[in-house]
């Protein structure tokens, strides 16, 4: 079952997100001047973003379909580590997405 | 049409708005390659195209929509979702306070209008150029917001869009859904030069595997909820440690 092709939940959640959207990003543009963000809230807020990438991105790729698999023959997690390192060095995207891509397929058809 | 530009738009200084729109051209370019990402993973994962285009036109946000995808395909709970994409997104938060004092002369309308379309790089090269100006809120800072914006706007939705109708033409053992999985490691790892955010990854990394199987995705809730608590724990020892260094020094 892929609940994508719910087309009122992807409807009513995308609604909720366009909203996300709205709140999150004009939030202090339409605060009064007074409020303002307390440093220990802000610098705790800085990590959430990392950690909410990470907690979607690990699962993906070491629980693809529901079962642990940690394993050497886990090709995305090998895709994943060469991107993520050659992306640490070059700071190119486009690059890194080959690299991991490549890795990825060439695994998928020769291991 | 001049009329809602009005209501939405504050007056642009021309030469502010040139300005906004060359130094938006580079980083454009791969703001759209992240953009056909975006759009071929959304066709990828089954996502039906006309709601593809309706998510990535007005929700307008790459990270967010990629991170929820794996959470609408599994059918999780709709606050699961919205609460996932509102982490994700907190850095606007942070970047809206940074710059609010340039917009609060405004009208609502205005200030509402301009938080939406602010993105991650416009953001970074506003407060570059304007941080030490001593006048705040200048029609030629707002040309200059508006035409780097203008870009950001324009290359992510064309691409995204290019990605979406064109990402349905591919075959799917080519695992192109593993692009959206790249896409994303590629936001955290610039992320991953301080101790704090490391320690706070690596919790919500463990976390986030051994509570997958607790019910309506709470596991992911409770390993980010973690993994903050553990960069914050972490944050003050490590910041007095580098600083007695520094003095030691």
């Amino acid at each position: 079952m892929n609940a994508t092709h719910d087309v009122a939940y992807v409807l009513v959640a995308i609604a909720g997100l366009t909203i996300v959207t709205i709140v999150t990003r004009s939030s202090f543009f339409m605060l009064p001047a007074r409020i303002n963000l307390p440093e220990r809230v802000e610098r705790a807020l800085r990590y959430a973003p990392a950690c909410a990438l990470t907690a979607i991105v690990v699962p993906k790729i070491f629980v693809p379909n529901g079962e642990l698999f940690v394993s050497v023959q886990n090709n995305q997690m090998w895709a994943v580590l060469a991107a993520a390192a050659v992306f640490a060095k070059t700071r190119n995207m486009m690059v890194m997405m080959a690299v991991g891509m490549a890795v990825f397929t060439v695994l998928r058809l020769y291991a | 049409m001049t009329k809602l530009r009005e209501t939405l738009v504050p007056p642009l200084d021309p030469a502010g708005w040139r300005e906004g729109l060359r130094s938006m051209v580079t980083p454009g370019i791969a703001i759209a390659a992240w953009g056909v990402v975006t759009g071929v993973a959304m066709v990828k994962v089954g996502m039906s195209v006309p709601l593809a285009l309706l998510m990535t036109i007005v929700v307008f946000a790459g990270s967010a929509q990629l991170a929820v995808l794996p959470l609408l395909v599994s059918g999780a709970p709709l606050p699961i979702v919205w609460v996932t994409a509102l982490l994700v997104n907190v850095r606007f938060v942070i970047f809206a306070a940074a710059m609010r004092t340039y917009f609060s002369q405004l009208p609502w309308k205005q200030r509402l209008f301009a938080g939406y379309i602010n993105g991650d790089v416009g953001f970074a090269l506003f407060l570059m150029r304007f941080g030490g100006a001593p006048e705040r809120g200048t029609t030629f800072q707002w040309g200059y917001f508006f035409g780097n914006a203008s870009v950001n706007w324009a290359s992510w939705q064309v691409a995204s869009i290019v990605g979406i109708l064109l990402g349905g033409l591919a075959p799917t053992e080519w695992g192109l859904e593993l692009a959206a999985v790249l896409a994303l490691v590629a936001v955290v790892v610039p992320m991953l030069n301080r101790v704090p955010v490391l320690a706070g990854v690596v919790v919500t990394a463990v976390l986030s595997v051994a509570t997958i199987h607790i019910p309506l995705k709470l596991g992911l809730v409770i390993s980010v909820l973690a993994g903050v608590i553990a960069a914050v724990v972490v944050a003050p020892a490590h910041v007095n440690k580098s600083a007695d260094a520094k003095r030691a020094a």
